[in-house]
């Protein structure tokens, strides 16, 4: 009897186990699972290059417009990255995303660094 | 002085005094534009001036502000605290003129100006190379020193006053200037009138007594009738007389107001006038109500003679005259050639005549006008022309007496 309760305890638990495993996937949005799995690797992380955009593009339209334009046709003329940087890493890869995609990223990464939120 | 300045005036006639009027309303519509003009130069002037020194101070402050805002961005996030100082407000905006943070007091900003004032704030504008944490426009903002404003407005309004005051005496020179020949042929001409008169006197009391004296009764008709036209002459020089009299001596002189029986005084004009009325065949037609009026005899006798005088030179041959006189007020009224309308308004004005064919100064009506304005009455002229004139004359309720006969 003892037996049959531990393996049914066993059989719930890995049930629930899974189930939260599941839940974990969805949560992840398309910026976190797109754009955050290779920019981990990168010694210049995402907040020092939205730094970087602000600095150069200035307004929210303007930043967000840059950005995707360079996401859909990456250049080594139109990065901000700096030379070292570019002949280190290269310029990235073009983005497998469409265009609602890359909005729906951009506005994350926008929304999560915004300096407005910020500044006190 | 001022008495014989205020006689010059006196002496221009109302289309003159207008013009005069509307030249000096020019004159003065002018000098206030032109010193509205040099003190709006002079504001704008002294406000440069303030801008040009609080520029340099303001340009400093923006210089640390972008130090401040350099070291922000490059430690951003884990220091997110805004610079700010106790010398100044800011604030950033984006590139698309988005606010990004303000401490400003005034957040009325203009983009397109350098410096400019904002309320009682002076906001400074800097545009940045490098758009640290995304901001290309740096705001700075300062209380505003009034010293400037109240140095400028004072400075204004002394200056203003002053030239003022040396245009209005200059206005004055040029009005003399305009006026002199304008009032030398009117003093001419009353000089004139006033020699003339003078030498009148003599001859024409010597003629009105000695054809009152002349026996009638022995006379052939025919100079009877010589006589008679004699006398109408007479009559006629006396009451032209009588006018340019009281319009050079009397008329400045006090008066001698007591209660007049208005009543008797027209029948006694009337019958002064019938004889010279007869000339022309001319019918008076009284309908006189007892009146009585605190006035000057002399004054009100040579409106009555006048009104009567014109009603008889205007008329037409055996024309009408129609008095009516009541408490109040007094009209005469002729059969005659009537006046055009748009003259109507012209026939007080001193040496206006409106048939050049009969004789006169043209002074009867102002000497009329004169006098009325003097007792503050009311004259009112109703013309057809071709039909007659009708001139009424409403007395003061203050100047006419009771209703009963004294």
């Amino acid at each position: 009897m003892m037996k049959k309760i531990i393996i049914i305890g066993l059989i719930l638990n890995a049930m629930l186990y899974a189930e939260g495993n599941r839940k974990n996937v969805v949560k992840k949005n398309i910026y976190e699972r797109t754009c955050l799995p290779c920019h981990r690797y990168l010694p210049s992380s995402l907040g020092d290059m939205y730094m970087r955009y602000l600095k150069t593009f200035s307004g929210e339209a303007t930043f967000k417009a840059s950005l995707k334009a360079f996401l859909k046709e990456p250049l080594e003329q139109t990065s901000v990255m700096s030379d070292l940087f570019i002949d280190r890493f290269s310029v990235k890869d073009k983005s497998l995303l469409n265009d609602k995609q890359l909005d729906e990223a951009i506005n994350i990464y926008w929304d999560l660094y915004n300096v407005r939120n910020k500044l006190k | 002085m001022l008495v014989s300045k205020n006689k010059d005036i006196n002496l221009l006639l109302s289309s003159e005094q207008s013009s005069l009027l509307r030249f000096l309303s020019l004159y003065a519509v002018l000098a206030i534009m032109i010193l509205l003009l040099l003190g709006i130069f002079y504001y704008k002037s002294q406000e440069e001036l303030m801008f040009s020194n609080k520029r340099i101070e303001l340009s400093n402050y923006a210089n640390e502000q972008v130090k401040e805002l350099k070291l922000l961005h490059h430690y951003f996030p884990s220091r997110t605290e805004y610079p700010r100082s106790y010398n100044f407000n800011s604030a950033i905006y984006d590139i698309e003129q988005v606010e990004i943070f303000s401490t400003l007091k005034n957040s009325d900003v203009n983009f397109d100006k350098e410096i400019y004032r904002s309320g009682d704030k002076i906001h400074f504008v800097k545009y940045l190379d490098d758009y640290y944490l995304g901001a290309k426009y740096l705001f700075l903002e300062v209380d505003e020193d009034k010293k400037w404003y109240t140095q400028t407005i004072t400075n204004i309004m002394i200056l203003g006053i002053l030239t003022l005051i040396i245009m209005a005496i200059f206005g004055l020179i040029f009005v003399n200037i305009l006026l002199r020949p304008m009032k030398n042929s009117i003093r001419l001409l009353d000089d004139f009138i006033k020699d003339t008169t003078h030498e009148l006197n003599t001859p024409i009391s010597a003629i009105l007594a000695n054809v009152e004296m002349m026996d009638t009764d022995v006379m052939i008709e025919k100079n009877k009738k010589k006589l008679h036209r004699i006398n109408i002459a007479a009559k006629t020089v006396s009451h032209l007389y009588q006018d340019l009299t009281f319009l050079t001596l009397n008329h400045n002189q006090q008066s001698n107001n007591e209660w007049i029986d208005l009543k008797s005084l027209f029948e006694d004009r009337v019958e002064y006038f019938t004889i010279l009325a007869g000339s022309k065949k001319v019918t008076f037609y009284l309908d006189l109500n007892y009146s009585a009026i605190h006035m000057d005899l002399i004054k009100i006798t040579r409106v009555i003679d006048n009104l009567i005088s014109n009603a008889i030179k205007y008329n037409k041959r055996s024309g009408a005259i129609t008095i009516v006189l009541r408490k109040e007020y007094f009209v005469v009224k002729d059969s005659g050639i009537g006046i055009e309308s748009s003259k109507v308004s012209a026939i007080f004005e001193r040496y206006s005549r409106f048939n050049s064919s009969e004789g006169g100064f043209g002074i009867g009506l102002n000497i009329v006008k004169s006098i009325i304005d003097e007792y503050g009455l009311k004259i009112s002229v109703k013309s057809v022309l071709g039909e007659g004139t009708d001139i009424r004359v409403d007395f003061l309720k203050a100047s006419i007496g009771k209703g009963d006969k004294k």
